[in-house]
Parts: structure tokens; sequence; C-alpha cells
């Protein structure tokens, strides 16, 4: 018995050396397949690395040239161009391809329907007319500068003419951070001025800019600096400063060469997550009008003349603004803004030497497609004197159909400064624009 | 005498004013400027306490129609770096850039960072006319929408970063990488979790979520625009619903500033679940971070699947 198990281990340990004797290579064999197999599988990951990138080089090689296909196109005139006046943003190459060197040209009509109970036969009444077309142009001049130009046509009957309405080129990175503007622009001054016609919510100016400035606004040549004021608190203040030709005759005196000075401070205020609130302050100095006379009721004139040394700057008007955005979830919207201007004249040349006006507007955007609003104005206007001034009321109504056309409809009471008769408007006003077009930065 | 007394107290508080602002401001760091809050929040993961980081659009407004404040007008102004994600996706960013003035971003300086650079885009359109509405000329601009591409966009911060400041190089590029690992580990994560909805017909009030749907092999059968850009019309939404009752959809997607009538009226007729996502870091405010928006867009996405019944199809 003890012989057996003798035996039997000794072929146990037999067997065993036998099979770790064999083993020994088959190990080495799977060492070494699994050092072939690492191989493959890094020379693998190469390989997938290379592809990947092959294959994002050509995905931009395809994007290059999808976009160089566009410019062409572009360039065949069977495609609108988009808006990429932008000198900073496109990659290398792009902006060659699509734009080349035109500028962005877009065209904006505005035309306007009215019916009025005023009788008199003025331009616009009872009438549907091509209230405006604006041509404009826009693009960098070169690394520093850029030029932007907008020419108005208007369908007036007794003025119909071309209009330079803008043109004015913007240098940027002067000394101390200063950019300068030169050329014909709408003054800075306010808010709804700066606006052309076809941004305003409303389908006019308030009482007081066209009083004080005329129908469309203050626009006049001149040469323009703005900057930011520094300050600790790290607030936005922006200044700007203008001198302008003096040829608005509405409140200065209409020479040319007697300059209007304007400067305008805004400053910005972040009030919560939803809300913000823009305050801004305006001072206007200017020359009075010349000597005027003036037909009196009785068939008279009397000559209305400056007082010896009260003409140089006799003009000046101070103006405030405030403007309160309060975003809503959806993408609805509520602006509440107002602007406030009065004068103080040292001359009678108008009959009035303390003119001043305001408005309010509450505008409320309550979907993508429709907003709704209604502006208050008041003025103390420039020549009526005494009495109560012309009040208004306007409530209006928008249907945003796309963003490159808008429908506008508004209704108009007002009771005018003088006791002249009460007029109630209608306005129909639809808005229409085609090409490569932005407004700036308000 | 009195005069003189009020100039020279102007000019001290100015001189004041002028020296506490250039202070603050020379604190070594980087002031860079994102068009987006969820650019800023790469270039945060990217470059950490080297930067100053600023987001430009507020992230519950639509990022076409954003309105540059005198706020964004300073920050640009006073930025060291811009980064934007290229395309046609800010409309405003050149008028902002105009209002600025910082000659650092003009021409194609190295101040700029676009980060759609190396995006695979998609639907780049082979004609151009405002006849189909709103569109973009150089492809889908939405591409943020997809993981894979903030991997792409972290690459292009790191590396637009490490141009401007060389010293910092090797921490951006590697600061990228980890950030890039991150989301490679969160895609596996979010794609086995939206894997039963594989295939599944969705609609989407505006085409700004193809990326998403591709990543996620979501197919996207319709719009509620019926132009990108264009409002509903009621016309439009019938056909939708014919659409949705054709395709069995089950799931709509809308982002935060799109308007809620037209899709809760498509829901009430169809049944369809009407799902909120978003594309901008801090809306809601609980997506601090643009992983954290993912996750949050992922999980509704998948309780609007599951409420609605599972895979509806596919």
């Amino acid at each position: 018995m003890r012989l057996h198990q003798w035996l039997f281990s000794l072929l146990l340990f037999l067997f065993v050396s036998t099979q770790a004797q064999a083993a020994d290579p088959q190990i080495e064999i799977l060492k070494n397949n699994m050092a072939q197999l690492q191989q493959s599988m890094q020379s693998l990951r190469n390989n997938m690395s290379d592809l990947k990138m092959t294959v994002e080089n050509q995905n931009e090689v395809i994007r290059q040239q999808s976009i160089q296909i566009a410019g062409l196109r572009n360039e065949r005139g069977t495609a609108a161009q988009p808006s990429q006046s932008g000198v900073a943003a496109l990659p290398s190459g792009i902006q060659k391809a699509v734009g080349g060197f035109n500028p962005d040209i877009a065209v904006v009509g505005t035309t306007q329907a009215k019916l009025t109970q005023n009788k008199s036969d003025a331009d616009g009444n009872n009438a549907i007319t091509l209230k405006e077309l604006e041509l404009n142009f826009s693009q960098v001049v070169d690394p520093f500068s850029r030029m932007d130009a907008v020419i108005s046509f208007n369908d007036s009957l007794e003025t119909q003419n071309a209009n330079i309405e803008e043109a004015y080129y913007t240098r940027w990175g002067l000394p101390f951070g200063f950019t300068g503007q030169i050329g014909k622009f709408r003054a800075d001054i306010g808010k709804e001025n700066l606006l052309h016609a076809h941004q305003l919510e409303t389908v006019d100016y308030p009482f007081v800019i066209r009083d004080f400035f005329g129908d469309e606004g203050l626009a006049s040549s001149g040469l323009r600096l703005k900057n930011e004021i520094p300050n600790p608190w790290d607030l936005p203040l922006e200044i700007s400063g203008e001198i302008l030709r003096g040829n608005n005759g509405n409140s200065f005196s209409g020479i040319s060469r007697t300059p209007i000075f304007d400067t305008h401070l805004k400053s910005f205020f972040q009030t919560t997550d939803d809300t913000n609130l823009e305050l801004g302050l305006t001072t206007m100095f200017g020359d009075e009008n010349p000597p005027l006379r003036v037909l009196n009721g009785d068939g008279t004139f009397t000559d209305i003349t400056r007082s010896q040394g009260t003409d140089r700057f006799g003009v000046k008007i101070f103006g405030g603004d405030a403007t309160f955005n309060w975003f809503l979830p959806e993408g609805k919207k509520v602006v509440c803004q107002n602007e406030l201007y009065f004068q103080n004249r040292t001359d009678l040349v108008h009959l009035n030497d303390d003119p001043w006006g305001f408005y309010s507007l509450v505008d409320y955007k309550f979907s993508e497609k429709f907003s709704t609003g209604v502006r208050f104005d008041y003025l103390n206007p420039l020549d009526v004197g005494g009495g109560h001034g012309t009040t208004s009321v306007s409530p209006y109504f928008i249907f945003w159909q796309s963003e490159f056309a808008d429908m506008k409809l508004q209704y108009t009471h007002t009771v005018p400064a003088g006791g002249e008769k009460t007029d109630n408007s209608a306005f129909f006003v639809v808005d229409f624009m085609i090409g490569a077009h932005k407004h700036a930065v308000q | 005498m009195i005069n003189k007394k009020i100039f020279t107290l102007a000019l001290f508080i100015s001189g004041v004013a002028l020296i506490s602002n250039q202070v603050l401001y020379a604190a070594g760091k980087l002031n860079v400027v994102a068009t987006t809050t969820a650019l800023a929040d790469i270039a945060n993961e990217v470059a950490q306490d080297k930067i100053h980081a600023y987001a430009i659009a507020s992230p519950k407004q639509n990022i076409h129609h954003y309105a540059p404040t005198p706020k964004d007008v300073l920050k640009v102004k006073k930025a060291d770096v811009l980064i934007h994600e290229g395309l046609d996706l800010e409309a405003w960013r050149q008028p902002l850039l105009d209002a600025a003035g910082n000659t650092r971003f003009l021409g194609e300086g190295q101040s700029s960072i676009d980060v759609s650079r190396g995006i695979p885009l998609l639907e780049v359109p082979t004609s151009l006319s405002r006849a189909g509405g709103d569109i973009h000329a150089f492809g889908n601009p939405h591409y943020i929408s997809d993981p894979e591409n903030a991997k792409i966009i972290a690459t292009n911060i790191a590396e637009g970063l490490a141009r401007i400041a060389p010293e910092n190089a090797d921490f951006f590029m590697k600061n990228a990488e980890a950030f890039n690992r991150k989301m490679d580990e969160k895609i596996k994560t979010w794609k086995a979790r939206l894997v039963r909805f594989s295939g599944a017909p969705i609609i989407t009030y505006h085409r700004s979520w193809s990326y998403f749907a591709k990543e996620f092999g979501l197919q996207i059968v319709g719009e509620i625009e019926p132009k990108p850009g264009i409002p509903p019309t009621a016309k439009h939404l019938a056909e939708i619903i014919q659409l949705i009752r054709e395709k069995k959809v089950t799931v709509i997607i809308k982002e935060p500033f799109e308007d809620t009538q037209a899709p809760k009226k498509i829901a009430k007729e169809t049944g369809a679940q009407v799902v909120t996502l978003s594309q901008a870091v801090g809306e809601p405010k609980s997506a601090k971070d643009y992983l954290s928006l993912m996750d949050q867009n992922v999980s509704l996405l998948q309780e609007a699947f599951e409420r609605a019944g599972g895979k509806s199809n596919g």
C-alpha cells in the first residue's frame, strides 16, 4: 500500500513538472501575443487619431468651400448677402468669400396711411404715402475705422427729394480711448433722437422732439467725440460731446456758421437680474434765431430784435432721459421710456421764451409677434405763448411679422396748445427691409 | 474763488477715480469677455484664476435678439480677450464692437477667439434668401448644444488664450484636456440615459437642437417656427399637429425664452410632452456650469420621454 502511494506521488510529481515545463513557453508566447496586441492597439489608436484629424480638416475644408460657394452666389446676385460686416468675428478667408470688399447694403421702406380730422391738405393727411425709403451702406474702412451712410428718399408732394440723413466716418482708438465721428449724424441727445423713424415704437417722434428740432429730429454735420469716464465703481458712464453745424432753425439760429454744442452723459444700472435702468443727461448750447418780423393779428408787423450782448449761446437746452427695461419670461418685455427737455432762452424770438416738454412711453411686448403700448406727450411749444400746452395720447399696436417687416397701428388724440381744434388721427404704417442692416448699440 | 475750488475738487475726484480704476484692472488677470454664459463658463474651466470672465448675453434672453447694454460696451472696451461663437449667432456682436471701439478686436486679431473653428457644421445652406426665414449663412450656429462640441470649444479657448498669454499655455492646455476628459465621462453617462430613446422623433420650437439631436440619436421631424425666426402661424400649427400624429412624436423641445402658448396648444391637441431645455449656463439658476446644464437637459428630456411612455418608435 505504501509502495503504491509512493509511486502515485512520484508520477504526480513528474506530471506536474512536465506540465510546468510545457507551460513556460506557452506563457512566453502569451506574453508576446499580449505585447503585439498592445502594439496593434496603440497603432490603431494612432490611426484613429490621424483619421479624426483628417476628418476634422476635411470638415473645415468643406465648410470653407460652402462659404466660398455662398459668397460666389452672392457675387452673382442670386441671394441676399448675410450681414457680416464684422472685422473680428470670422475665421480667416470667410469674409473675403462672403462679402468681398462690398459694403453691407440695406433698403428700408416705410409706408404710412393716415386718417385725420385735420382739414388741411397737408402731405400725408387722409392719404397713403411712401413716407421714406432709406438706403443704408456700412463697412469698415481700414483696421482703424468704419463708414456708415443713410440716404433717404421721400415721396412728399412738395419736397420730393433725396436727403443725406447720415454719412459719417468713425475712428476708433484715439488717444485716451476716445472714439471720434465726423460727418453728418443724428445728434446723440436723449434716446429717441438717435433712432431712425423705422426704429421707433410709435409712427412718429414725440412732440417735444418735433417742436424743438424738426419732424425728423436733430441731424446735422459736425464732429463727435465719446468715451467712458473711468470710475472706481466700474459703472458705465459714457460721455459724448458734439459740435454741430447750426442749421437747425427750430430752436437755434439756423445759421451754419454759428455751431450748436451738445453733450450727453449716459449711465446704466443693472437693478436686478431681470431689470435695468438707463439714465441720461443732455445739455445743448447754441445761438438765437436772427431778428424776425412777425405779422400781428391786426395786420401790423412787429420786429423782434435781440437784446445787445445776449445772443451768443442765447439758447440753452437741458434734458434728462430715463429708460427702465423689465425682461419677463418667454421673451416678453416691458419698457418705460421718458424724456424731458426744457429751454432757457435769453431772447423773445419765439413767442414762448420758456418752452418745455416731455413724453412717457410704455411698451409691452407680450408675445414674439405682438407688442402694444402708449405714449403720452406734453409740450409747451416754442411758438405758442401763454395758455395750456399741447397734450397728446397715442396708443399703438405692433405686429412683428419677422425681423425684417412689421406693421404698426396707432391712434393719436391731440389737444393742441393755443386753443386750436382737437385732432384725432389714425395711422397704419408698414416697415420693411431687405439686405444687411444692423442698428447701432443705443 | 469758488469756481477755482470747484475745479480743484473735480480734478481731485477725477484723479482718484482714474487711479482706483487702473488699480482694479491691474491685478495681472486677463479681462475676458465671452458672448454667452456657456462660453464664459468653459473659459473659466480652462483658465481658472488667470482670467476675469464676463458674459454678455443674459441667459434668459434669445441669443439672436439680445440688445447689448452700456455695461456690455464698457466691458468690451476694457477687455483683453473676446470669446465668441462665431458664424452669425450673435448678430449684435459687430455693433457692440463698433460701440466699444476696442482696437484689440479690429481685424482678425489674436485677441478675438472664434470657438467655431473645427466644429463640423450642420445645415450649411446651399442658397441664401430671406424667403427661407432668418437663415444662418454659414450653417446652424447652435452647436454648443452638443457636448462633443464643448470639447472643441475648450480646446479652441485654450489655444486662443495660449497665443495671448504664452507663459500659461501649458496650464490652459492641461485644463482643457481635463475638461475634455470630464466631458468624455459625462457623455457616456448621458448617452446611456438616452439610448432607450434613440431614433425617437421630436419637434423643436426653433432649429436650435440639431447638434444635440444628432449626438443623442434623436430625430427632429419639424419645428414650431414655420421658418427660422418666423413666429408660428395657425396654419403651420395645424400642420405640426398633423405631423405629430403621423410620426407619433411624444416630445416637444422649447427654450426658456420661447413662447409657451403654441407648444402648449400642440401638446393639448396631441398629448405630446413639452420640455424646456436651455443652452445657456445660468438658466435655470441651478445650471451653474456647462456640465450641470447638460445634466439637467438630459434629465428633463429623459423624464419627458418616460412620462410620454418610453420610446415612441425607432
